[in-house]
């Protein structure tokens, strides 16, 4: 009885320090976005005492119109409206793009199986090998060569590629490992590959699409780098390229609720299907899950 | 029947080549022509800066890279920060799927904390994490953040504290990823295997290393492998947002600024192949792990 106190205590003693370590920077980012700029300089780091929603709000002020005391000569507004804009139809159609390619991917190395579709697999996985630091060089020639520069469909169409390989991964070995029978039966009684799948498979297979859905959306919103290349113009820009443009020194605390802005909502989103993303990883993993 | 059978049988595979070819033409369309690009290009002194075309120049540029003192270092920089935050990943996402491993008040909660630091998207938090660290304004913690980075600039050169403070945002973040992952493996193991595991080894560490480890393998061998890719990213994000202020002394930032601060094409792209075979190793590594002849049934 007394381990068993014992053990409890350190248990939660150390469950205590893992959500500090987890929650502290989100937490830390979050109250600076709530200060005033008076706040900021003079105040307390960790706490704020007068929490105020103007940094919020002045991210929504229409682009051109002066701000504040300094007017239009320091600050410069920024299209914040647009940026968010930007991002759902990219992060909306990238999720969906790399869903549904690698669902249809999955069908035919999992249930089809081509000769070599374990290779073929593996040859799609590998992709994570090929050193991703200067190939944003090369990349600039397709872009151009498909008279996508400067365009939001350029990420539409990269984003993917790093999210992919291993939705193709998940969703394979998942449908590999689900029995033949379940697909047969439906098959026998006159139904077609397409209803079987969008019937049987597709409801069978939630946990795992769930899955791939949170990490492709995890693994798009961690890029900064390729948006920022690619989107060069401010209308065009995501949220994330068009917080790197920010003039820290004066915008400190607009950047900071930007970041509030389009973390929540993904945070919000991620939380929500939390728990269908362990299941669907467990799944995928496990032979006949 | 039999060759109705195999009519069907190739009807299917050809469904299977249709149904293939979205995701390899857009893995194609993306990566195929740089990734050429980028082999032809370490093969050539291709610079922008040069008059006239490239010439080839055959293995020189790597010639090069491997007799630079700068490279090794760069080597070294860059083995020892994917080994240290791997494994301190792998350490601290353990210890988080132990924790979680048994139902408890709050369990739910706990979860979802240790699930964010992954969700929260690392575009936008590494900006805000570089700015608190190594804040050039004068906010309230700046002083103290001040102090920090001179303490750790004075002992251990300058630019380490900005190296460091990537490094621990990456940690962060990744052993979040890694400690979902290894849940979702923990729960995959019946309950029953570990409590027999309890009768039958003397000490939990002794449990640990030959039941928890040897079950955990596909998922620890997924973790360290998408770590490893996926390591410099958070290196390269602070790059572009700095500009390229600051150069970290590992491979990946030091093929950056030959590319694009010194337009030496050529021996970056060599630079950065030079990774593929390690990367390439450990994938084959992974591939035994994950579905190899020998995994043992669970």
């Amino acid at each position: 009885m007394k381990a068993g106190a014992r053990w409890r205590f350190w248990h939660r003693a150390l469950v205590g320090l893992a959500v500090v370590y987890c929650l502290f920077p989100i937490y830390f980012v979050l109250v600076q976005s709530l200060k005033t700029a008076q706040e900021d300089v003079f105040g307390y780091p960790l706490i704020v005492l007068h929490p105020t929603l103007e940094n919020f709000e002045e991210l929504f002020v229409p682009s051109g119109q002066p701000r504040g005391f300094v007017g239009t000569v320091l600050h410069r507004s920024y299209p914040f409206f647009v940026w968010l804009e930007n991002t759902i139809v990219v992060f909306t159609g990238t999720v969906a793009l790399t869903l549904g390619t690698a669902l249809a991917a999955a069908y035919a190395l999992g249930r089809l199986r081509p000769p070599g579709y374990r290779w073929w697999r593996r040859a799609i996985f590998a992709t994570y090998v090929i050193p991703q630091t200067i190939l944003f060089v090369p990349l600039y020639h397709v872009v151009n060569a498909l008279g996508l520069d400067d365009n939001l469909l350029v990420l539409v169409l990269v984003y993917p590629t790093t999210a992919l390989p291993f939705c193709v991964w998940m969703l394979s070995t998942y449908f590999q490992h689900l029995p033949r029978e379940i697909e047969e039966a439906a098959l026998l009684e006159g139904a077609g590959r397409a209803t079987a799948f969008f019937r049987i498979l597709l409801p069978l297979s939630r946990p795992v699409l769930v899955a791939a859905g949170i990490f492709t959306l995890g693994t798009i919103a961690s890029d900064f780098t390729i948006a920022s290349v690619f989107l060069l113009s401010d209308i065009n820009q995501t949220i994330p390229a068009g917080l790197g443009t920010m003039e820290v020194a004066l915008d400190e605390l607009l950047a900071v609720a930007g970041i509030n802005l389009m973390a929540i909502p993904i945070v919000l989103i991620s939380a929500c299907f939390a728990r269908g993303y362990v299941r669907g990883l467990t799944a995928a993993m496990v032979e006949g899950a | 029947m039999r060759s109705r059978a195999g009519a069907r049988r190739r009807r299917e595979i050809g469904l299977a080549y249709v149904l293939l070819a979205p995701a390899v033409v857009l893995l194609v369309v993306v990566l195929a022509y740089p990734l050429a690009w980028e082999v032809w290009a370490s093969f050539t002194s291709l610079s922008p800066l040069q008059d006239g075309g490239p010439a080839f120049v055959g293995l020189e540029n790597y010639r090069l890279q491997l007799a630079s003192p700068q490279f090794w270092l760069a080597a070294a920089v860059t083995v020892a920060h994917a080994v240290v935050t791997t494994a301190a990943k792998l350490a601290i996402g353990m210890g988080f799927a132990l924790l979680l491993a048994r139902p408890f008040r709050g369990r739910a909660l706990v979860f979802l904390a240790i699930f964010l630091p992954w969700a929260y998207p690392a575009s936008v938090s590494v900006i805000g994490w570089y700015w608190t660290l190594s804040p050039p304004i004068t906010t309230s913690y700046s002083v103290f953040m001040g102090n920090l980075k001179n303490a750790v600039d004075g002992a251990l050169g300058s630019g380490a504290w900005a190296f460091l403070s990537v490094t621990l945002f990456n940690v962060w973040r990744g052993s979040s990823f890694i400690g979902v992952l290894l849940l979702a493996g923990i729960n995959a193991v019946p309950p029953e295997l570990f409590e027999y595991a309890t009768l039958e080894c003397g000490s939990a560490w002794q449990r640990f290393w030959s039941v928890t480890v040897p079950l955990l393998r596909p998922f620890l061998a997924l973790g360290v492998f998408l770590s490893l890719t996926t390591g410099f990213a958070d290196l390269a994000n602070v790059w572009m947002l700095t500009a390229g202020r600051i150069v970290f002394p590992v491979i990946g930032t030091q093929a950056y600024w030959l590319a694009i601060g010194g337009g030496e094409f050529g021996p970056a792209s060599a630079l950065s192949l030079l990774l593929v075979p390690f990367l390439l190793a450990a994938l084959l590594v992974l591939f035994r792990l994950l579905d190899g002849p020998d995994r043992a049934p669970a």
